[in-house]
C-alpha cells in the first residue's frame, strides 16, 4: 500500500484589498477626460481620433493628453496628479 | 490603477491578447471593477484607415462604460488589514510520478520534475533562517502574491535546493522586489526576459556554485537549484504563467534556471559586490534582468581589439537598452579581463571606453523604432534626427562589468529588460545553523 505524505500548495495568495470603483459621470457632456498615452505604436492615433468622437459626439468640453516614456514605465506621480485634479475621468492604453 | 486609488475614475484600452493580463492585474493591484474596453490584436500595426474604424467602433464602450453606475460598490476595503497566511498542506499518495502530474495539471510547477514540497522538508528548510514562517519578505509582481519565508521555502523544496541555500533565495526575494529592479515589467512583458542571479563573496565557494567554466551551463547544483528555485518564485509567488500574465513570446531557456557566481580569484579588479559598497567578507546576491546570452569570442593581443569587438555586439537597433537608456551587463572572461588589466586598464576605464565605442547611429532603427528611440532618450539627449549617435545608457557608470567563467576567449553580452537596473542584495545566513560540508 502507498504510504501518504502531507505536502503544501505552493501558490501563495494576494493580500491586496480592493478598493472601491468610483461611481460612472451619468453622462459625458461638459465633462472633462484625460488620455495618459502608453507610447505603444498607434496609440497616440487612437487617440486622436477618440478624442474627436468623444468631443463631437457626446460633448465632452475638453481633452487632456499625456504620454508616458515607454509602456513598460508606470506614469509619474506628477503626471497622474495632474490627471486627478483636472479630469473627470482618466483613459489609459494596455497591449500591443 | 493609480488613478482609482485616489477616487477618480478611469479606464483601460485593451488589445485583446493582452485581456487576461489587464484583468489579472486590475484584482491583483486592487481595483477589479475598473472597466476594460476591448481593442483588436495586434493594434500596432493597423493602417490608419483600420484605426479609425476601431476607434468609431469602441467610441460606444468607452462613453458607457464611463457613464453607467457602477453595482460592484458593496465590495469594500476591509478596515483591517489582511494576516499573512500560513501555506495550505492536504495529503497525497508519496509516489513521485503521481504527485509531478497533479503539479503540472494545477500549473504549480515550472515543467520539469520537481520534489514534492512536503511538510517534513519545509520545516527542515526554515531551520536556516531565524525569521518566522510567515514573515512577510515582499510582495511578488504581477500577481502581487505575498512572499512569506514559508512560501519561498517550499518554492526551494521543490526546485530541489539544500537547506543552506534558502538565506539566498530570501536575499534574491527582496532584491527583485526592489523598485529599481522593475520586475512588473520584467514578468509580464513580451520580451524574452529571464532573471539571472549573481553570487558574490564567501557564500559562492562554501555552497559551491560555478563561477568557472560553464558557469551559466549544467552539471552544478547551487547554479541549477538556486536559479530554478527563483523561477519557481516568480512562477508561483509571482504569478507569471507563460501566456497568461507572462507574456514573453517565445521566452528563453534561461528562464528556467540561470545562476552563477563572479569568479573572484581569477579577476584583476574589486568584485561587483565590493564596487557597490559591500565588503569583501560579505555574500551578496545580484539580479539582472537579461534578455539573452550573446557570445563574443576573440583572441587578442590588444585590449583596443577587444573593446571595438564587444562595442559593435552591444549595438543593436531593437535594443531596450539604446531606445530607453540601459543598464547593461558584460560579464568579461577572465582572459579578456586580464588583457585589458595588462593593459593599465581599471573597470572604470574599460567602461568609458565601451561606452564610447557603443554609440550607434539612431538612423540604424526604423519606423516606429525610431519613434520610439526619440521619445525614449529625448528627453535627455535633446533633439535626435538619423545621424544622432545614441549612448548604450546615460552614463558609463550603468554598464556593468563582471568576472566569471573558465580558460577560453568568450566573453558575454547580456542585454537588459527596459528600465531594470540591477539590484544587489546581502545574504544573511543563520549563525546559528552549521554550513553544510559535502
Amino acid at each position: 500500500m502507498t504510504q501518504r505524505l502531507s505536502v503544501y500548495e505552493p501558490i501563495a495568495p494576494c493580500l491586496t484589498a480592493p478598493n472601491a470603483n468610483p461611481q460612472g459621470l451619468g453622462q459625458l457632456q461638459g465633462k472633462v477626460i484625460g488620455f495618459i498615452d502608453n507610447s505603444k505604436p498607434n496609440f497616440e492615433l487612437l487617440v486622436d481620433d477618440l478624442s474627436i468622437l468623444l468631443t463631437e459626439r457626446y460633448g465632452v468640453k475638453a481633452i487632456l493628453r499625456q504620454r508616458k516614456r515607454s509602456a513598460s514605465q508606470g506614469a509619474s506621480v506628477a503626471l497622474i496628479e495632474e490627471m486627478v485634479s483636472k479630469a473627470d475621468a482618466v483613459i489609459t492604453g494596455s497591449g500591443d | 490603477m493609480e488613478v482609482v486609488k485616489r477616487g477618480k475614475l478611469a479606464l483601460t484600452v485593451c488589445s485583446t491578447s493582452f485581456l487576461g493580463l489587464g484583468r489579472a492585474q486590475q484584482k491583483a493591484l486592487g481595483v477589479p471593477h475598473m472597466p476594460i474596453v476591448q481593442i483588436p490584436h495586434p493594434f500596432g500595426t493597423r493602417s490608419r484607415e483600420e484605426l479609425r474604424e476601431i476607434a468609431n467602433r469602441c467610441v460606444e464602450d468607452i462613453a458607457q462604460a464611463l457613464c453607467e453606475k457602477n453595482e460592484q460598490q458593496s465590495e469594500q476595503a476591509p478596515s483591517t488589514p489582511m494576516a499573512a497566511p500560513r501555506a495550505l498542506s492536504f495529503e497525497v499518495d508519496n509516489d513521485l510520478e503521481q504527485i509531478n502530474r497533479l503539479f503540472i495539471k494545477k500549473r504549480w510547477a515550472d515543467g520539469q520534475l520537481i520534489a514534492p514540497p512536503s511538510v517534513e522538508a519545509v520545516k527542515h528548510m526554515l531551520r536556516h533562517t531565524p525569521l518566522a514562517p510567515d514573515h512577510i519578505v515582499a510582495t511578488v509582481a504581477p500577481a502581487m502574491g505575498v512572499a512569506t519565508v514559508e512560501y519561498i521555502a517550499i518554492q526551494a523544496v521543490m526546485a530541489g535546493c539544500y537547506p543552506e541555500y534558502l538565506p539566498v533565495l530570501i536575499a534574491a526575494t527582496e532584491a527583485v522586489t526592489t523598485p529599481a529592479f522593475h520586475l512588473q515589467a520584467i514578468q509580464a512583458t513580451t520580451n524574452p526576459s529571464a532573471v539571472g542571479l549573481i553570487i558574490n563573496g564567501p557564500a559562492a565557494h562554501w555552497l559551491e556554485v560555478n563561477s568557472g567554466s560553464g558557469c551559466m551551463g549544467p552539471g552544478h547544483w547551487a547554479n541549477a537549484t538556486l536559479g530554478r528555485a527563483l523561477r519557481l518564485i516568480l512562477l508561483n509567488i509571482g504569478g507569471a504563467w507563460p501566456g497568461e500574465m507572462d507574456r514573453a513570446t517565445q521566452g528563453q531557456p534561461a528562464k528556467y534556471s540561470f545562476c552563477w557566481a563572479e569568479n573572484e580569484a581569477a579577476s584583476p579588479w574589486d568584485p561587483l559586490h565590493v564596487e557597490r559598497g559591500f565588503s569583501r567578507d560579505e555574500s551578496t546576491v545580484t539580479v539582472v534582468g537579461a534578455l539573452g546570452t550573446w557570445s563574443m569570442n576573440m583572441t587578442a593581443k590588444k585590449g583596443e581589439e577587444v573593446i571595438a569587438m564587444i562595442a559593435d555586439t552591444m549595438q543593436y537597433p531593437a535594443s531596450s537598452d539604446y531606445i530607453y537608456g540601459g543598464a547593461p551587463f558584460v560579464v568579461l572572461s577572465p582572459q579578456h579581463a586580464n588583457l585589458f588589466h595588462r593593459e593599465g586598464w581599471d573597470k572604470a576605464q574599460v567602461r568609458q571606453r565601451l561606452w564610447e565605442s557603443s554609440k550607434m547611429l539612431a538612423g540604424r532603427s526604423k519606423g516606429n523604432e525610431f519613434d520610439r528611440l526619440v521619445n525614449g532618450r529625448r528627453g535627455e539627449l535633446g533633439p535626435i534626427n538619423e545621424n544622432t549617435l545614441i549612448p548604450i545608457s546615460e552614463k558609463p557608470e550603468d554598464i556593468s562589468l563582471v568576472v566569471a567563467g573558465g580558460t577560453g576567449s568568450h566573453s558575454v553580452f547580456l542585454p537588459v529588460s527596459a528600465h531594470t537596473r540591477s539590484v544587489t542584495k546581502a545574504i544573511t545566513f543563520h549563525e546559528s545553523v552549521s554550513r553544510h560540508e559535502p
